[in-house]
């Protein structure tokens, strides 16, 4: 990892992250207040690294922005934020408004909140987060929405109710699985018999937005992204939150059950009857792969490239679930070394037994090194214990190091610029088999 | 004193008066152009306003492509991520022209709130010193997104202090989006650097011919070599049937500057003349090229439909005393051409049309479309400079009506008001601009993609094919129109659709 550069960052700024989790929120509109570009640069940004997805209700270049110029720099910007904002409420039709501050007002000192206060003032449904592109990447712009949400629209003093919890963590269009991996972590819960506010799904609203402070516990999926929120979330509304890693596959999601429901208190009869019932329907369907695993040789050495909710959960999948042998583990976020442990313990200590080698690492064309590390390269010699038959699960950017390796490859983590994705998901039991069917599919693709 | 001899290059608002926020019609901005007053078009401004691109994004489209060449944003993270989609480009690109998909280099020194309190020239040495090392590339594009524009580094200052230490040749590109409203200044801001960094011979001296034919020959070959810029508006396929049709004349082709490698670029100073396809890219720095080097140049017309494709190589033509052969030439394509899309021409005949994209490719792509039967009924500029007249007089002569012409960067607010009121049949737009007609139903397609073929004549016959392909069946957009709503309020489809333009501050349009 380079102290000085990050080579083809595999996130936007936090403004991105920002304004794509917004755009994900039923009803919800972003207003930018920020330079012209930023909102083209997400835009072609999602269409390169999404799985094919840009915008949706209110995204891409259909957002809101009071792209300002040398003029607001040089005497603020603030009364052009509030001409925006009041076009936008007579032009565009929502449910929700957030204002969302990019560099350069930011760095001019526009007090944005100022504007956006007189118009909650007047009963407008609208919030502000600071985003500034220089803050942190997109995933912190997810964490800054949510906690915007936590502080300014979800209703305070709302009575717990038993069995409701929030689940977070899985980052709209940075993950190209998002909508498949909010829905399989959804379903999982609900098969415990929880109600689930889950904030950017189809089943959700404004409405169970606004209530979610009735939740009992807030699960996040992820142990960076949404952290910052479910913490403002205690301290707001009192609801303490479990961290997991992302569900992928039948162990990692066996794991999931029994820790939410320890957390919650539930009858553990009920979690194992749940536990037993996907199993053995997982089971009956990975039955009939069992020849051809067999027989053309499907396990795998392999390199998991991703973010640091991917690497594990995708580590763990292959490892655990396939059987397979994944001796290197790339943890692409520019995690604060104080933040690393907690994400390489979970890939150190799996359930098979076996063991990875972690190292974080955002540059694509640093994987080989790292890799040669770990699997020294053959010297000449006659038997050499090659790295050899692999696998690279990664991003579109890890193309270049399967083509190097000879190794099969598929695009999970963002960019994902060579697959369409509309709902699929790898969370859960079926997540597990959707995933399978994914890794598989790659290796016999020339058969 | 030119330009160039400045750090910076100007802006296009105050080099050529180009203006993003105006209300016309196609007569109108006809008649401006033949009064010669065009240029009194004050620039409007919108009370609302949707996000756009900035130069930064057409400039990385053109960067990325060179290869042996590290692009280094020097700006917040997120500055720069647009080369995900771009990067297709460059792979795809790379692949026709060098039997290879390459991935670009693309980094960001992702200034953080220490560096806009302290500064961040000192990470941007550490950057270069660093990407030198581990790329060893040809050269670095050092690109200063807003932050550096407003904290005050200076990215020259820097390329010149570090260049005896690195090998790379270090090129600073200017790109701080909240200076120009104007996102073509995203050429000039590329071809800069390349006139004040790239068009002097580098280390090894130039291969001296031997013998006197030699001499001759080389001669002669640079004297029917011609530049043919490409700043990234056409795929391989499109600069491919250029070439053909120059061939065809005897011609050789220099494509620049993208996909070219920068220690060629000297190239371009010892062509015998440069052509644009599009006077929204070049004009810049074809004139530098006349007054520093002496190379003549040709930027008029943009070889996108029949008509301006025989006027863009009769232009060529005249240069080099090739009337005739290029008469012959014409002749028989526009017959060859004329008939092979006789088969399309029912379905397209009586069909209105809405275009939208930059002006010149607006402009120019709509006449094509003329030209095989549709009838044009809107048209949106990104922006507007007096190099576009020609193009309005062209489609004013041709108009059925005196239809609405909207100059807005992107806009789409205004154009589902529009649309909504002129229902066309078919909307042509942009990368990322054609959602809004989608959602209203309207059968749609895409105006610039580097991957197909718009360009000279096979790119009539191609877009012809698309059109009529998309027209075949538009389920897909009736579909979603079925199901989904854009965004916008009742209220808005009722209001006119030019309400919000200056509703703020600045001068009325004359």
């Amino acid at each position: 990892m380079s102290e000085n550069f990050v080579e083809r960052a595999r996130y936007l700024c936090s403004l991105g992250g920002a304004a794509a989790t917004v755009t994900a929120l039923p009803g919800g509109i972003p207003i930018l207040h920020s330079a012209s570009g930023c909102a083209g640069n997400f835009a072609w940004t999602q269409n390169g690294g999404s799985g094919l997805q840009v915008g949706g209700y209110c995204g891409g270049l259909t957002v809101p922005s009071s792209n300002v110029q040398e003029t607001e720099v040089v005497f603020g910007g603030e009364d052009r934020l509030r001409e925006e904002i009041t076009s936008t409420l007579k032009v565009m039709k929502g449910g929700l408004y957030v204002v969302l501050t990019g560099c350069v007002p930011e760095v001019i000192g526009d007090d944005t909140f100022a504007v956006v206060n007189d118009f909650r003032g007047e009963g407008v449904p609208i919030i502000g987060a600071v985003t500034g592109g220089f803050r942190g990447d997109s995933y912190w712009g997810y964490d800054l929405v949510l906690q915007a949400l936590v502080k300014d629209y979800v209703a305070k003093g709302a009575a717990k109710v038993k069995g409701r919890v929030n689940l977070w963590g899985v980052v709209p269009y940075m993950d190209p699985f998002w909508r498949g991996n909010l829905e399989g972590a959804r379903h999982l819960l609900e098969l415990l018999g929880l109600e689930v506010n889950s904030f950017f799904t189809s089943a959700d609203t404004l409405g169970g937005i606004r209530e979610a402070g009735s939740a009992e516990l807030n699960i996040v999926l992820s142990d960076l992204y949404g952290q910052g929120a479910a913490q403002v979330f205690q301290e707001k509304h009192g609801t303490p939150f479990v961290t997991t890693s992302l569900p992928i596959g039948v162990s990692a999601s066996e794991a999931f059950l029994r820790q939410v429901g320890a957390a919650l208190s539930l009858d553990p009869e009920l979690v194992q009857r749940v536990i037993d019932r996907e199993k053995r329907h997982y089971y009956q369907i990975l039955e009939p792969l069992t020849d051809c695993y067999n027989d053309l040789d499907l396990q795998r050495y392999a390199v998991v490239v991703g973010d640091a909710n991917y690497a594990v959960a995708l580590t763990r999948f292959l490892a655990d679930d396939l059987g397979w042998l994944p001796v290197l583990t790339v943890v692409t976020d520019r995690v604060h070394e104080s933040g690393q442990p907690a994400i390489a313990t979970r890939v150190e200590r799996l359930a098979s037994g076996f063991s990875t080698n972690v190292v974080f690492e955002s540059d694509a064309s640093q994987v080989l090194g790292h890799l040669n590390r770990v699997w020294p390269r053959a010297a000449g010699q006659k038997y050499y214990n090659s790295f050899s038959p692999a696998f690279v699960v990664g991003s579109s950017l890890d193309r270049e190091l399967a083509l190097q390796l000879g190794a099969p490859h598929l695009s999970v983590s963002f960019p994902v610029a060579n697959r369409a994705v509309l709902d699929r998901g790898y969370t859960g039991f079926r997540g597990g088999l959707r995933l399978a069917e994914d890794v598989f599919g790659q290796i016999v693709a020339n058969r | 004193m030119s330009y160039f001899d400045n750090k910076v290059p100007p802006k296009r608002e105050d080099r050529l008066n180009a203006v993003i926020a105006h209300q016309d019609s196609i007569c109108g901005l006809a008649r401006k152009g033949k009064g010669g007053k065009s240029c009194l078009i004050d620039d409007g401004e919108r009370g609302f306003t949707q996000g756009t691109i900035c130069l930064l994004l057409p400039a990385l489209a053109m960067l990325n492509s060179l290869p042996d060449n590290v692009v280094l944003l020097h700006s917040a993270l997120g500055c720069g991520s647009c080369t995900h989609s771009q990067n297709a480009n460059v792979r795809m690109g790379s692949n026709a022209r060098r039997g290879k998909a390459q991935d670009g280099i693309w980094l960001s020194t992702a200034l953080d709130e220490t560096d806009v309190i302290s500064g961040g020239e000192d990470k941007l040495e550490r950057a270069i010193i660093e990407a030198d090392r581990r790329y060893r590339p040809a050269s670095i594009t050092i690109v200063a997104g807003c932050v550096p524009g407003i904290i005050g580094d200076d990215i020259d200052g820097v390329a010149q202090r570090l260049q005896p230490q690195v090998s790379a040749k270090l090129l600073p590109v200017h790109c701080q989006g909240f200076k120009t409203k104007i996102w073509a200044t995203a050429y000039d801001a590329v071809y800069h650097t390349i006139g004040r960094n790239l068009l002097v011979e580098k280390g090894v001296a130039e291969y001296t011919p031997q013998d006197e034919l030699e001499v001759l020959r080389e001669q002669e070959r640079l004297a029917r070599t011609v530049n043919l810029m490409n700043v990234s508006s056409m795929g391989r396929v499109d600069e491919q049937e250029l070439e053909r049709l120059l061939a065809s004349l005897g011609l050789e082709v220099n494509v620049f500057p993208v996909f070219a490698h920068p220690d060629s670029f000297v190239k371009a100073t010892r062509a015998a003349l440069s052509i644009s396809t599009c006077p929204t890219h070049d004009d810049y720095f074809l004139g530098y090229l006349q007054e520093r080097f002496n190379v003549p140049s040709i930027i008029k017309h943009m070889p996108i439909g029949i008509e301006n494709t025989s006027l863009w190589i009769r232009d060529v033509a005249k240069v080099f005393g090739f009337e005739e052969q290029a008469e012959r030439l014409i002749a028989a394509e526009e017959a060859e051409l004329r008939e092979a899309l006789a088969e399309f021409r029912p379905l397209f005949q009586g069909k209105k049309v809405f275009v939208s994209a930059g002006e010149f490719r607006a402009l120019a792509t709509a006449r094509l479309l003329q030209e095989i039967g549709l009838e044009v009924v809107g048209i949106r500029s990104f922006h507007h400079d007096h190099f576009a007249e020609v193009e309005y007089e062209k489609l004013a002569r041709e108009a059925k009506t005196d239809y609405v012409v909207d100059i807005a960067n992107v806009q789409p607010f205004e154009e589902a008001n529009l649309l909504n009121r002129l229902k066309p049949d078919l909307f042509l737009g942009h990368a990322n601009g054609n959602m809004t007609a989608a959602k209203l139903g309207i059968p749609t397609h895409v105006i610039y993609n580097t991957g197909l073929a718009y360009i000279g004549y096979r790119g009539v016959y191609e877009l012809a094919r698309r059109l009529h392909r998309q027209l075949s069946n538009p389920a897909y957009n009736r579909n979603l129109a079925e199901n989904l709503r854009l965004p916008y309020s009742d209220a808005w489809y009722e209001a006119e659709p030019f309400s919000y333009l200056n509703t703020r501050g600045r001068s009325v349009n004359e």
